[in-house]
């Protein structure tokens, strides 16, 4: 995977320049105990998804068993083994935002997008993911794009807001 | 933010600190604070701090005006929110360009700007003081003591609020024991869900052998609807860092770890920063504040799984492992974090902990119920117009919590229920809007308290979709570790998920109840555990919308779109294709708009003027700018269409040679019959009054009913075949017997005729006149004289109609008298406005106590009402306020409360009969206890509105035709073909398109119709207006 479909602050870094400054996060982390989920999130902020050749990389580095790693990987929703698109977007379906019909604001992004929950468009530009629950409770239907949050999503808006990404 | 740089190594230095913060903020005139919390910061806080900066540098104030930034201060949907101190002014729904005149304004000028300061949304008006408004008032904050009053990352500002006295104290006057003794005293329950005594809790990990302990803090704030934890650690963080080292020091730890989520990078953020400057100045660390007391704190970020609020689960977490749970016992006090004895609180539950300590147990018990002691954060969120964070004593009332802090519930809708405990909880319906909110007053409605969450949902939730939500949360979370967990929430999930596509089946009810009281009894951890919950609790307070559901295929909140074609069709009781004739007037097609509403409502001209339109209501353009006019379109098209000359001929079955009776040729009466007549029965209807139309034509005035209108359409139910025979009463001039013995069924819609008696002194005056009799003989063209002075009571239509009558016939001054508000008025909120218009005076929050006159009535004495506790409506009963009385001199009374139904002809042991003297029939036929007799409208609902006698009709229609052997399928004639939606790639706002309306004192003095009517161009410009809900991609 190279870099032109991944949005790291990394800019035109090579997979190979990546795997080291994994392998240093690996190495800085490797004695305190516990550490596999602190490792993972920053090589998926290095690399941007976790594909099988560096969960192996890992598992080989922290001589921890693959199982163990991919085990750690697959469980929690935040790190994904496949290529995400340039820009993630994240519904939140907590019960507030729920309420506030949330479910309007998934089905009018698959209109708008074509593809489903955990999909990529074609275009490789976004990517529609679910959150549960980001707190932002108070100002619900909410959604992010990347890291900025969008209150108070109105499904008829969400043309004009996808129109900033694009 | 300034820098930091300082040692505390005692007491003194904490003193010092302190001191030089005050001493350097009252060089400062005022101090203007600014939300910060993540909400404000998505409602794009930080351009309104800069531009309050420049603003400030602009006007030379910066040297006067100190700027804050804060921690979420609480009301999200106000924010980006602004407070200046000293007099805690609140500036509101903040935009960068607003700044410099509300800096001038306040700052140089000393002149509140009042119209960017907090608006009520019931009364409209500006309340600028913080101590004014209701959110605030009812608070008490102890957790968040300085969540959004102080600069969130300032390390200074948290020692100047007495930060970390709390530790000092302990560690240089208290023992280990005495700390937990001083915990336990305070009756401080776990604030995360289960509300387990803290200071047992510490003191079994004190008393756990071992030298290697941790505290832990579960910051993985999973539960959808509840964000505290993250205001507190995003505006307070030391307060929680405080806490935990209170914890270590109680249970001899030296280290903790805070499991946040990475949901929350913000709060990870600020969180980190604190910990670095607590350990910069030496209060993290070793030999803290000069004692032997070490202790540190590492923070470790979640990946997103909800399991992991389950402490063991936590555990495995913090570990590096995949977040399931662990068998239990061992408990971890005595086998935690790595095996070792590891004692897990919550963020607001350290956050408890040194104002405890400081101020003494007492201090805290104070607050709260006996069981429950001290404050709790809820987060109020759903369908509410206050959401944010409160902080309140444990045993305020739900009520207050919703209403009076929460502001209730938005946009005139009505509130269903309140969830709390997330999906590990359940709901609390309105019956319990007066139950103190604590932990054990919760467990025993169903429910738990569980981390805070309040989530309030109106009547567009669904029970039964929302009993789905929670199952495929828990679907999606469950670990997998456990089958009951694994799979029973999954055939869980299954059911719920058949009953909200129609395909639910009769014993699925009972199914899941078994199934959740066995994954109750069986799954490892709390996740499983709890689990079903949710759907049990909804189950046992919502039973009839899941067996509506069931057996009619019908959601009421209008969720579940299986089940209908749009929102508004759904909503309407007679099931009417709205966007299909909403389609076709767009399309200029009146007449065949014209027919498809009558396919399912014979009174389509009728509705257009009288419906209380409940279509509207449900209608999604809401959500964008305003509803469509739903009902002025349904009047529109039934106008042009009625003008037009051709006949209309409906489609009549050959005759079956089965005849009907019906009773009442009301609403309900004449489409019951209007539907039987065209499946081929024989119909008659027997009317006592001299015409046809029941209450739409004795108890509508003409001025909103044309009698005109009402009888071409009475008339197009005659031509298929209806015979009415006027002036005759059942039980005098045809006797009931007769009827059933000339019948194979009969039909009884009789409606509610008499008005219900107010029962006060003096109402047998002459001069008192009831709402329905006076209506009556106005509109039969009896003689009715008014006086000068009118008086009405009540609040619904008839109360209106009577006022507006009264007017009209003469009366200079007629007042309403209403004992709740004018907003809580049932009457349609147009005709309020228009007879405000009109000059009639509404007195809101008054009832009569008596009716003064000797001969003739001469005065009301009245008395002043105010809301008291809450009813079973989710309403405020009013109270009488002792001492108010007044009187209102007039000359003429017309109580207008309420009607009921009287039926002399039939023998009351023959049928059975509610207390309110209405019908018992069967919820699916409307048959009533005798074999044939069918009941409907009014006489079985007590008084309702015309679109639900309608729906009656029909129904029994149906049901009579089945119980005489037919199939129970209404002939409505042939399809008509919709118009299709066109695609639009954006919607543009627009409001409603205005319909014409006589000026108030053109039509005052006259009974001419208040409405004119649309013009063609406007009529079909806000019939495009339609957002086509009924499309199906």
């Amino acid at each position: 995977m190279s870099c032109d479909t991944k949005p790291c602050e990394c800019g035109q870094e090579s997979d190979k320049e990546k795997y080291a400054r994994i392998d240093q996060i690996i190495t800085e982390y490797r004695e305190k105990e516990g550490s596999l989920i602190q490792i993972l999130h920053l090589t998926q902020g290095i690399y941007g998804y976790l594909p099988l050749q560096l969960l192996q990389f890992i598992s080989a580095r922290l001589e921890k068993p693959l199982s163990e790693v991919y085990g750690v990987a697959s469980f929690y929703s935040f790190f994904t083994t496949r290529p995400r698109g340039e820009n993630t977007i994240r519904v939140c379906l907590g019960t507030a935002c729920y309420v506030r019909g949330g479910k309007k604001i998934i089905e009018k992004l698959r209109d708008l997008l074509g593809v489903e929950v955990g999909e990529t468009t074609v275009d490789g530009k976004f990517t529609i993911e679910v959150m549960r629950c980001i707190g932002a409770c108070g100002l619900a239907p909410a959604i992010t794009i990347n890291d900025q949050v969008y209150k108070q999503v109105n499904p008829d808006k969400l043309q004009a807001i996808l129109e900033k990404y694009r | 933010m300034m820098a930091e740089q300082f040692i505390v190594k005692s007491v003194a230095d904490l003193d010092r600190i302190r001191d030089e913060y005050h001493a350097n903020r009252r060089q400062y005139q005022s101090e203007v604070l600014i939300c910060s919390g993540a909400g404000c910061v998505s409602s794009n806080c930080h351009a309104v701090r800069d531009a309050l900066v420049k603003a400030l540098e602009d006007l030379k104030l910066r040297e006067k005006v100190m700027l804050t930034t804060t921690g979420c201060i609480g009301c999200c949907d106000l924010g980006p929110v602004m407070v200046i101190q000293p007099d805690a002014v609140i500036y509101t729904r903040l935009q960068p360009v607003d700044i410099p005149e509300i800096v001038h304004s306040h700052l140089v000028l000393g002149q509140i700007k009042l119209d960017r300061t907090y608006r009520d949304k019931r009364s409209g008006s500006y309340i600028p003081y913080i101590k004014d408004i209701p959110y605030f008032k009812k608070q008490v904050k102890i957790a968040l003591r300085n969540c959004g009053s102080i600069q969130y990352d300032s390390l200074a500002a948290y020692i100047a609020r007495n930060g970390y006295q709390a530790l000092a104290k302990a560690l240089k006057e208290l023992s280990s024991e005495q700390v937990i003794a001083t915990v336990k005293q305070s009756g401080l329950r776990g604030r995360g869900g289960g509300g387990f005594p803290v200071g047992i809790k510490w003191e079994a990990g004190r008393n756990a052998p071992g030298t290697i302990k941790y505290i832990a803090c579960n910051a993985d704030e999973g539960d959808p609807g509840a964000f505290m934890d993250r205001s507190i650690l995003e505006g307070d963080p030391h307060s929680v860092i405080e806490g935990m080292m209170l914890a270590g020091y109680a249970i001899g730890a030296s280290k903790g770890y805070i499991y946040i989520r990475a949901e929350y990078p913000l709060a990870v953020e600020r969180l980190e920063l604190a910990i670095g400057k607590a350990r910069e100045a030496g209060i993290l660390g070793s030999d803290i504040f000069g004692s032997e007391f070490r202790f540190d704190l590492e923070i470790r970020i979640g990946a997103g799984a909800f399991v992991c609020g389950e402490e063991t689960a936590l555990m495995a977490s913090i570990e590096g492992e995949r977040g399931e749970p662990r068998q239990k016992p061992p408990l971890p006090f005595q086998k935690g974090l790595f095996g070792k004895p590891t004692i897990i609180n919550n963020v607001e539950t350290f956050a408890n902990i040194a104002p405890i300590i400081l101020n003494g147990s007492d201090w805290f018990s104070r607050y709260g119920t006996s069981g429950s002691k001290g404050t709790k954060v809820f987060a109020l969120a759903g369908a509410i117009c206050n959401t944010g964070i409160v902080e309140v004593p444990m045993g305020a009332t739900l009520g207050e919590i919703i209403f009076d802090i929460g502001g209730g519930v938005p946009k005139q809708k009505a509130f269903k229920a309140a969830q709390t405990g997330g999906p590990s909880g359940g709901c609390i319906t309105e019956d319990h809007l007066n139950t103190p909110v604590d932990y054990d007053s919760l467990v025993k409605l169903g429910t738990i308290m569980g981390s805070g969450g309040l989530i309030t949902m109106d009547e567009d939730t669904c029970m039964v979709d929302m009993a789905r939500f929670f199952m495929e949360f828990v679907q999606d979370e469950s670990c997998g570790k456990c089958v009951p967990c694994r799979l029973g929430t999954k055939r869980m999930l299954e059911i719920l998920e058949r009953i909200t596509r129609g395909e639910g089946r009769e014993g699925d009810i009972e199914l899941l109840e078994e199934l959740g009281e066995i994954i109750k009894d069986t799954a490892i951890c709390g996740l499983g555990q709890t689990a079903p919950k949710p759907v049990i609790s909804m189950i046992k307070y919502f039973r009839e919308e899941y067996e509506e559901h069931i057996r009619d295929k019908h959601c009421r909140a209008g969720v579940c779109g299986d089940l209908f074609i749009s929102p508004c069709q759904n909503a309407c009781p007679a099931g009417v294709n709205v966007p299909g004739y909403i389609a076709l007037i767009a399309a200029g097609r009146f007449r065949d708009a014209y027919n498809l509403i009558r396919k399912e409502n014979p009174f389509p001209a009728v509705c257009g003027r009288v419906c209380t339109h409940p279509c509207e209501k449900k209608c999604r353009r809401a959500q964008l700018d305003e509803p469509l006019s739903i009902a002025d379109l349904k009047r529109y098209v039934a106008d042009t269409a009625l003008q037009n000359e051709e006949p209309y001929l409906d489609l009549v079955f050959p005759k079956k040679g089965r005849k009907v009776g019906i009773i009442g040729a009301g609403p309900s009466g004449l489409t019951c019959g209007y539907y039987l007549a065209r499946l081929g029965y024989e119909v008659e209807v027997f009317e006592a009054q001299p015409v046809a139309g029941g209450v739409l034509a004795f108890g509508i005035p003409e001025y909103r009913l044309p009698k005109e209108i009402l009888k071409r359409e009475i008339k197009l139910i005659e031509q298929v075949g209806v015979e009415i025979h006027l002036n005759t009463e059942v039980g005098r001039d045809i006797s009931f017997e007769q009827l059933r013995k000339d019948f194979d069924t009969v039909y009884i819609a009789t409606g509610t005729q008499f008005s219900r008696k107010i029962n006060i002194p003096g109402e047998e005056l002459p001069g008192v006149y009831h709402g329905l009799a006076f209506l009556r003989d106005q509109n039969l063209g009896g003689e009715v004289k008014t006086s000068e002075r009118v008086t009405v009571i009540g609040g619904g239509n008839t109360a209106i109609d009577a006022a507006r009558v009264a007017l009209r016939l003469g009366a200079k001054e007629v007042t309403v008298l209403y004992r709740r508000t004018i907003e809580e008025m049932p009457a349609d909120a147009r005709e309020i406005k228009d007879a405000l218009a009109e000059g009639v005076r509404i007195i809101p929050l008054v009832a009569p106590v008596r009716i003064i006159g000797s001969e003739r009535v001469d005065a009301v004495e009245c008395i002043r009402m105010e809301p008291g506790p809450f009813d079973v409506d989710g309403r405020r009963t009013p109270q009488a306020i002792p001492g108010s009385e007044f009187t209102i001199e007039t000359g003429m009374v017309i109580p207008a409360v309420s009607q009921y139904s009287d039926l002399p002809f039939i023998n009351r042991d023959e049928v059975e009969l509610t207390r309110w003297g209405t019908f018992i029939t069967d919820r699916d036929t409307l048959m009533t206890r005798m074999k044939g007799v069918f009941a409907g409208g009014d006489v079985v609902r007590g008084s309702d509105v015309a679109i639900s006698a309608i729906a009656d009709g029909k129904k029994a229609a149906q049901a009579i035709d089945k119980y005489l052997g037919g199939q129970g399928v209404l002939n409505t004639g042939e399809e008509i073909p919709i118009p299709a939606a066109s695609e639009e790639p954006e919607i543009l706002e627009h409001e409603r398109f205005p319909m014409k309306f006589l000026d108030p004192e053109e039509r005052k003095t006259n009974f001419n119709e208040v409405a004119v009517g649309f013009h063609k161009l406007n009529a079909i410009a806000e019939a495009m207006r339609c957002l086509r809900c009924d499309r199906r991609v």
